[in-house]
């Protein structure tokens, strides 16, 4: 299995006003082939920052200061504008949240799924409309021809996004960044569509990146999931570890304050305090406010994280402390 | 669960249609009958464009019902004593009055329909081309008959029912005027009593303003117990004046409204739609207002529902401006206590919105919520838009308030784990129906509808390695509310779907106590 993607050491900086502010505190994972890695965190951790790295889409007051991206070996930071312009949606493509802001609402669905594919794989008009079709029954779109005549907003949202996968992966990229796709839809829809990238993941051989905030999506979907906390990568491993064993104690919080449906007597249990802006100035370990085991390290040392088990990752001083014992 | 329990809100056929060109509605919410208890946590779960938001809307009369009742329970009528009251009461002849015409007149069109039906049978025993096509012709005639006489019928029952809500089956009474005159006897006592208690309420506060400042007012205390002595008495001969036509004229020299005026089940179903809430669909402007205090609202985005401009504690503090007399440094104060009441600072008095977190505007717009003296609050949504951790604090708050003032919750939200563990009963809702309502327990272990059963199933779950069951997932889209599909809303994509279903809208029965079900696989077992 060859690496689709590998992040070293991301840096992100966002200028407010005359000052940057870190908003990726060097982040570093990489993706194999036909694998999905899930990103969970909260609001503000630096999910969709990373998507946007990757993908050369920040907008004008950020920039990547340092670090490396490298999608199928190609180092991407050091590429010009053109160059990225012609891998975006050709070896890597993007799902957004919001289907209806992503599609064009003046454009048939048609005008706009053969349109990647004339342009990234060179078909003609008839070849593209007849992979497009194929497609569409592939996302499991009843009577395509008829949608391809349609436009966006005759569509629900489930079927939006359904489009929306159908076009990113009718160009075959070698990378597919999924955004939150299914925070904007109702359970029974997303589970539709879960059902349906699962399905996709074995036919194809792309490797998925997969951003949510949702720990259960998480377990549907995921072979391997990073937590993010404020910028920094918290816990990595891969799916049943984190599930069965979280180590880091925001993971362990994270997991405790989601409702689970199966269990009659859950007691809710917040993480108390909010989370950390990223202007705020954290010394030592960003999570230590909120931390019920915070001590005097935490607060000096930013802990650099260690390897428990192969595989499994994790930056906490706690942690590291035990294992050392 | 008990059934002493005091019902708070009682929601009666309730609908509203949107309108959306002449002719086409969009059927929002159909006939939703159901009882929100003191003190508890009601949740409401569907998809989006169910009507959950709607609902919880219509309730607080931001938007008008189309038809049905909300009868509000927090306050009685001897403390608030509505004016659409004595209407009601000097309106009775005229209702029963009109039930009577349309009656006759439904009455008169039969008898027209039966003069056209021997036409048509002499016609058809004959039987030549052009009989044929007169034939035809009577037959459409006799059907819009027919239709007529059906919408006089409904229309004289309206009437009745309308009527029945201020004195029940005493509506069909033979001798309704002194019904009436009892009724509107008692309505004035009710008005002289609530008079009484608003004086109580002044004197009250004139005697605890007299206790802060450090001399008792002997005055203000003896007009205080005199004015609750009047209030009393008024209350009791209103009831005694009520209780006395009931006694007198109930059941007794029943009128021949209609044909069904003399059987004991309608009359019965009369007297089950007598009122003795306030219905808030018929309150004035100025009345509604004053219910608002307690009734409250918080809403999904907490950033959009408050002003950017203004300082958290002035947003806060508007509603003492707005509904009390208090001067500024108490009121002040109150918003200061309040910020800490819902775990923020009182630093927090002078901050804008935007330097708060999404939490934090939350707990802004909880504590707005609870400002007054509130009851009632239904919140839409309101913990959706925020992160799994900061969810939890909020969901902690909100339980932590309910029991602090006794609050009664509607939370309507789309995530099933959050509704199990923070509510008491739970409401399924597809497309304006009502498909399930029970104990959140009794609704997790025991679905009864499809829809349940397929909502339970969809939910991603905190479990690895299981072969995730790919089954049950529901096929296709919510269908359209401009056209609702027929009989069951939800048979289009229900996977036990009779031939019955596409046919006949299922009645919602009570399959287990208190669990209330709409649909006919289990209509049918409890006939069989």
């Amino acid at each position: 299995m060859g690496k689709v993607l590998e992040v070293k050491d991301l840096v992100t900086t966002f200028r407010i006003g005359k000052k940057e502010y870190e908003v990726l505190r060097g982040i570093s994972f990489d993706i194999n082939e036909n694998e999905t890695l899930c990103m969970v965190g909260e609001s503000g951790c630096g999910k969709s920052v990373t998507t946007l790295s990757i993908m050369d889409l920040l907008p004008n007051n950020g920039r990547v200061v340092s670090g490396s991206i490298k999608l199928n070996g190609q180092e991407l930071t050091t590429m010009t504008a053109k160059e990225r312009n012609g891998l975006r949606g050709k070896q890597m493509g993007m799902i957004f949240q919001e289907p209806m802001t992503a599609l064009n609402p003046l454009l048939t669905i048609g005008r706009q799924l053969t349109e990647g594919l004339r342009l990234h794989l060179g078909m003609s008009k008839e070849e593209a409309h007849k992979t497009a079709v194929a497609y569409l029954e592939k996302v499991g779109i009843a009577n395509a021809e008829e949608r391809m005549k349609q436009y966006p907003f005759q569509l629900s949202g489930g079927l939006r996004q359904r489009i929306m996968i159908a076009m990113v992966m009718a160009v075959q990229p070698s990378l597919l960044i999924a955004d939150e796709p299914t925070t904007a839809l109702d359970v029974t829809i997303q589970k539709q569509v879960l059902v349906l990238l699962n399905k996709l993941k074995k036919d194809v051989s792309t490797g998925v990146l997969f951003i949510t905030h949702d720990l259960g999506v998480v377990a549907e979907i995921a072979d391997r999931v990073i937590i993010l906390y404020s910028g920094c990568k918290v816990e990595e491993g891969d799916i049943n570890t984190i599930f069965s064993k979280p180590l880091h104690p925001y993971t362990i919080g994270l997991m405790n304050a989601v409702p689970n449906v199966d269990k009659d007597d859950f007691e809710i249990q917040p993480i108390p305090g909010t989370f950390p802006n990223i202007t705020e100035e954290i010394g030592g370990c960003r999570f230590h406010p909120r931390c019920p085991y915070a001590t005097d390290r935490c607060r000096a040392e930013v802990p650099a994280g260690m390897e428990v088990e192969p595989g499994h990752f994790v930056a906490c001083h706690k942690v590291e402390e035990e294992m050392r014992k | 669960m008990s059934e002493e329990r005091k019902v708070l809100l009682e929601l009666k056929k309730l609908k509203k249609y949107f309108p959306v060109r002449r002719g086409v509605d969009l059927k929002a919410l159909e006939d939703i009958t159901l009882k929100i208890y003191e003190g508890e946590k009601f949740g409401v779960v569907g998809e989006s464009g169910c009507g959950k938001s709607t609902l919880g809307r219509v309730i607080l009369q931001l938007y008008p019902q189309t038809s049905g009742a909300c009868i509000y329970y927090g306050r009685t009528r001897d403390e608030m004593c509505p004016k659409y009251l004595a209407k009601e009461v000097a309106k009775l002849p005229e209702y029963q009055k009109k039930a009577t015409e349309f009656y006759q007149k439904s009455l008169e069109v039969d008898k027209k329909a039966d003069a056209l039906r021997k036409e048509l049978d002499a016609l058809s025993a004959r039987g030549t081309d052009q009989e044929t096509r007169k034939e035809a012709g009577l037959q459409k005639k006799l059907s819009e008959l027919e239709f007529k006489s059906k919408e006089l019928r409904k229309d004289a029952s309206r009437q009745l029912r309308e009527g029945s809500r201020t004195v029940g089956s005493l509506i069909l009474c033979k001798d309704l005027p002194a019904v009436q005159e009892l009724f509107s006897k008692a309505q004035k006592e009710t008005e002289a009593s609530s008079a009484a208690i608003k004086k109580y309420r002044d004197y009250e506060k004139q005697y605890a303003q007299s206790l802060v400042e450090g001399k008792e007012d002997a005055d203000a205390k003896a007009k205080m117990e005199a004015a609750r002595e009047e209030a009393r008495t008024h209350v009791e001969a209103s009831r005694a004046y009520r209780a006395q036509a009931w006694k007198e004229y109930h059941g007794k020299d029943i009128l021949p409204i209609t044909e069904r005026t003399q059987d004991p089940a309608y009359q019965a179903k009369l007297d089950g739609n007598y009122e003795t809430g306030i219905n808030l669909g018929k309150l004035t402007r100025d009345e509604m207002r004053e219910l608002r205090r307690e009734m409250q609202m918080i809403f999904q985005d907490p950033a959009a529902s408050l002003d950017p401009r203004q300082s958290v504690g002035k947003s806060i503090e508007e509603v003492f401006v707005i509904n009390t007399d208090y001067p500024a440094d108490v009121r002040k104060e109150k918003t200061m206590e309040l910020l800490e009441k819902v775990g923020l600072k009182r630093e927090h008095y002078y901050s804008y919105p935007h330097a708060l977190s999404g939490g934090q505007k939350q707990r802004v717009g909880i504590a707005r919520a609870i400002a007054l003296d509130t009851k009632f609050v239904v919140l839409d949504e309101s913990v959706s838009a925020l992160d799994v951790s900061v969810q939890a604090q909020i969901l902690q708050l909100l339980n932590q308030l309910s029991e602090e003032k006794h609050l009664t919750y509607f939370f309507i939200t789309h995530d099933l784990g959050v509704v199990k563990h923070f509510c008491d009963r739970i409401l399924v809702m597809y497309l304006g129906n009502v498909c399930e309502l029970a104990d959140s327990k009794e609704l997790f272990h025991h679905p009864l509808h499809p829809y349940t059963e397929s909502l339970l199933a969809a939910v991603p779950r905190l479990k690895v390695g299981q072969e995730h069951s790919t089954e049950s997932v529901l096929e296709g889209d919510v269908p359209s509310a401009i056209k609702p599909p027929s009989g069951c809303p939800f048979h289009t994509r229900c996977s036990k779907c009779m031939d019955i279903c596409s046919k006949e809208k299922p009645p919602i029965v009570e399959a287990r106590p208190g669990h209330f079900v709409a649909c006919h696989l289990h209509n049918t077992k409890e006939e069989g």
